[in-house]
């Protein structure tokens, strides 16, 4: 077991910049997520720890050692790709073995640590299968096991979900966090899928375009998000965000009014969750129209147009105004978050 | 990380010993008929004597069997496009079993030796009376000239993503229209690769050629050639003159057209699957 | 479910294939079987003598070593072969620089039509001025006279199959590739060493391909050294060295007129084919196991 951390890491294919110095680090034992839209380098950053990828300027350091130029075979990790790679002419007990065998463990002794690890995720049934027959959940326990059965000091995991169907992923969230509880090895997990980030992680990493936007616990990075594209990236349905107009003291932002903080930038955005938005059937607030409303099982969605801004409300499942109607929106101010609209950083 | 580069030193050593004999047909081709041969070997000759190639055209007419040649690829390549581009594409629509069962038919004629078939078929067009003439040389295109392009078509066809097909077909699309307008686009470096396969191998054909024709005039390049060695057998430049001469468009065609199948397989027909 | 219309295209499309198939393939091989127990000469009808071909034949000693010396050539020469197509697309599957123009150069050679690759030959494995020999000499190794000793030409014409696997090479290069490359990833994490994941990964997920190419290749090979055998040696230094069974069919039907007799030695070299890639099946299917990690 031991810490991760990225110094300074660049990773440039050509013209294109992957990662543009990354500095993270990964406690020991910490299951930190890394996550962002596509392209934003979560990947490329797993794979340069990993070592599959050299760093074009940076190190890497694992357990206080400088891992930088060292092979990927000596750094004592793992992996789980999200196509799980499990080799096809091969059992599963014998894909779990392969790096047992591979460094010249004898079998009898390589057999006991895969069942071992079999156990682990609930695979031992599986062990005379073939890849080609068993499930994709399956598939991903025989790669999981195959990471655990080696005991690395750190598990790289790289959307290992993504090929799940929605019902299986959500157990299989449950599954590895669960798996980590019991363990206890320090886990990087790569995924663009923001729930994932939120439910799995001790901390979050939120990456776009090569750049580290913010890391911090999942409640931080919810509540408090560092800029506007943390806040609009977390969360689902979004962040509703306006952009902002100053009129005597007051910001005018889309539906909404504020009273207007003095020291403000010149231009300000104003970004207010789903789930704060108010709405009455009565006459307070600004008016808006219900354009759509989407029936979430024990929630409610509302796609309004409100002074030609558009916006989300989450209601309760029993609030389900006509499309047409006009329903009443508001917002308290201490649920409102302020954005500079150069910058995008987060001002209050 | 490991330097993948360790490749490049066998690669080129291996390309160049590749190369070898093509450089010395070319070289031995520049060498003085006539001269002494040489004692030792010789890389470069001097002078250069273009003449073996003057002579090599006075005694045979190769121009006229590059013609000859030349007609026969004419008609053999795109026939051979269309019938195994056909075969290949039904193949993929179709249903596992009758799919399956063409497959196995395909790989079993792949098997058999085109020797093993060279005397019934010579009685076959006899019978039909079509013996020296050309037919017997582009007859094989009306089945694809080998199983081998149908099983390549058929196997790029089968990696289009069958929504396509279905798109199509829901369009009122029907199968030679689907083929036409939805697949053929979607596999051009297969095409292409066959269209060379096919080009190479008409082109190279000596077999049919030796025993159908009779009439020189109506000799292809290979034909012509032989003839050549025939005539003067122990004048070598002369020969690799005339080899050369034999070689050239096909190398040339070759060499144009390499990087749509030479390059990697993983995009063959479709990208991203 | 097809519609009507649909069948009817998709039998269009079949039947030149189909139909070519059956003329060109199945018809001839019916009327090899029947030829066979025939003599026939293309100007007389074909005379019914039973299985007086296939008599004659065991007796033939020209056709003895005929089969011999096939026999030898595909013992050398697909094994051969096959490792230099393998090595080939191993060498050249993935991408740097110049890769393309070497996967040119190597299948270069497959490209040149038959009887000038022959005549190249020819000229290269002359004893006393042909390049081999000379290069030979100059570095002081052995200078065989490759057109009269039997050995020696025998081996020359397994050296000339050697440079022209360009089909083997493509289709071993289309299936490594065909490999995903995350398996090989995984490697690199787990410690496996070059040889271990040749040997554990790349062999047992190619070896179904292989074992096709080679399948192939041997029954190529009975008649590949047709052209070679033809021009460069013409059959052979005494006793038919290079006389090979497609050689010993053309001349028997093309030049000696005895079509029946070389139908019954084309049945016969059939059924040694099938015979030999049985074997190989059989060999094969045995070794398998010796691929389990």
């Amino acid at each position: 077991m031991a810490d991760l951390r990225f110094a300074g890491v660049r990773k440039d294919y050509g013209e294109v910049r992957a990662l543009r110095g990354l500095d993270l680090e990964v406690a020991d034992g910490e299951f930190l997520v890394l996550v962002g839209p596509s392209g934003c380098g979560k990947s490329t950053a797993l794979r340069t720890a990993a070592g599959l990828e050299e760093v074009t300027e940076g190190s890497i350091h694992i357990g206080g050692r400088d891992v930088t130029d060292v092979k990927p075979a000596y750094r004592n990790v793992s992996m789980v790709f999200q196509s799980y790679a499990l080799f096809p002419h091969l059992s599963v007990e014998e894909n779990i073995g392969f790096g047992l065998r591979a460094r010249g463990v004898k079998p009898g002794r390589a057999r006991d640590k895969v069942l071992a690890a079999a156990e682990l995720v609930g695979c031992e049934q599986l062990l005379e299968r073939k890849p080609f027959q068993l499930s994709g959940g399956e598939r991903q326990r025989v790669a999981l096991a195959r990471a655990l059965v080696r005991e690395p000091d750190v598990h790289l995991l790289d959307e290992p979900l993504s090929n799940l169907d929605a019902q299986l992923r959500v157990y299989m969230r449950a599954e590895l966090k669960r798996l980590h509880q019991n363990v206890g090895t320090t886990m990087v997990y790569v995924t663009h899928d923001q729930i994932e980030a939120l439910t799995l992680g001790d901390r979050v990493a939120v990456l776009n375009e090569g750049v580290l936007q913010q890391l911090g616990p999942p409640d931080a990075v919810y509540r408090r998000p560092a800029n506007r594209f943390v806040a609009r990236f977390i969360g689902s349905p979004a962040m509703n965000l306006f952009p902002a107009e100053r009129m005597d003291g007051s910001l005018h932002a889309g539906p909404f009014v504020f009273e207007a903080r003095p020291n403000l930038p010149e231009r300000v955005e104003v970004g207010v969750r789903p789930e704060h938005v108010r709405v009455d059937e009565g006459d307070q607030g600004a008016a808006a129209e219900v354009q759509v409303v989407e029936m979430a099982g024990n929630e409610t969605y509302l796609h309004l147009k409100a002074s030609d801004s558009p916006l989300v409300a989450r209601v309760g499942a029993d609030v389900r105004p006509p499309v047409g109607s006009t329903v009443r929106v508001s917002a308290r101010p201490a649920d409102a978050y302020l954005f500079d609209a150069e910058t995008g950083e987060t001002l209050s | 990380m490991k330097s993948r580069n360790w490749r490049q030193l066998p690669a080129a050593l291996i390309a160049a010993i590749f190369l070898l004999p093509l450089y010395f047909m070319v070289s031995g081709s520049l060498r003085k008929a006539g001269l002494p041969p040489p004692r030792t070997l010789e890389l470069l000759p001097s002078p250069l004597a273009w003449g073996n190639y003057e002579r090599a055209f006075e005694l045979v007419d190769i121009p006229r069997y590059t013609l000859n040649s030349l007609l026969v690829v004419a008609f053999a390549v795109p026939l051979t496009l269309l019938t195994a581009s056909w075969a290949g594409f039904a193949m993929a629509r179709l249903s596992r079993r009758p799919a399956g069962a063409l497959i196995a038919l395909s790989l079993i004629a792949l098997m058999i030796p085109l020797t093993a078939l060279l005397v019934p078929r010579f009685t076959i067009f006899k019978e039909l009376g079509l013996i020296n003439t050309y037919v017997p040389l582009i007859a094989p295109a009306i089945m694809g000239t080998s199983p081998f392009y149908v099983l390549l078509f058929y196997w790029s066809f089968k990696r289009i993503p069958p929504e396509l097909f279905e798109a199509a077909r829901l369009e009122g699309l029907g199968p030679l229209a689907t083929w036409w307008r939805v697949a053929m686009p979607l596999v051009r470096p297969v095409t292409v690769a066959v269209a060379v396969l096919c080009f190479a191998f008409t082109w190279s054909n000596f077999l049919d050629p030796l025993i159908y024709l009779f009439d020189q005039e109506k000799f292809t390049v290979p034909l012509g050639l032989r003839a050549l060695a025939t005539l003067d057998r122990t004048n070598f430049p002369l020969l690799l003159a005339g080899s050369v001469a034999a070689t050239a468009p096909v190398v040339v065609a070759f060499i144009f057209v390499q990087r749509y199948f030479l390059q990697e397989f993983r995009g063959v027909g479709w990208l991203g699957r | 479910m097809l519609r009507d219309r649909e069948r009817r295209e998709y039998a269009l499309m079949l039947a030149p294939y189909l139909v070519g198939i059956a003329v060109l393939i199945a018809l001839p091989a019916l009327i090899t079987f029947a030829l066979a127990l025939t003599e026939y000469d293309l100007i007389r009808s074909p005379r019914f003598i039973g299985t007086q071909n296939f008599r004659d034949l065991w007796d033939d000693e020209v056709f003895r070593t005929s089969i011999r010396n096939s026999l030898m050539f595909i013992l050398f020469a697909v094994p051969l072969r096959l490792l230099g197509a393998v090595s080939l697309a191993l060498l050249l599957h993935r991408r740097f620089r110049g890769v393309a123009a070497y996967r040119t150069a190597g299948y270069l050679p497959t490209v040149v039509p038959d009887v000038a690759y022959a005549l190249l030959w020819l000229w290269i494995i002359n004893p006393l001025y042909g390049p081999l020999n000379l290069a030979l000499g100059a570095i002081g190794g052995p200078t065989p006279s490759w057109l009269t000793d039997p050995r020696a030409a025998q081996w020359a014409v397994i050296i000339m199959s050697l440079f022209v696997i360009g089909e083997g090479f493509i289709v071993a290069m289309a299936t490594r590739q065909g490999i995903p490359g995350e398996l090989y990833e995984l490697g690199d994490i787990e410690d496996a060493s070059p040889f271990f994941m040749f040997w554990r990964v790349t062999l047992p997920l190619m070896a179904p391909t292989l074992l096709l190419l080679m399948f192939r290749d041997t029954i190529f090979s009975f008649q590949a050294n047709f052209v070679p055998a033809l021009i460069v040696t013409e059959g052979g230094p005494p006793p038919y060295a290079t006389t090979y069974l497609p050689l010993f069919i053309y001349r028997n039907g093309f030049e000696y007129l005895r079509y029946g007799y070389a139908s019954a030695a084309t049945l016969t070299m059939f059924g040694i084919t099938a015979l030999i890639v049985y074997l190989q099946y059989r060999i094969v299917k045995r070794w398998r196991h010796a691929f389990v990690v």
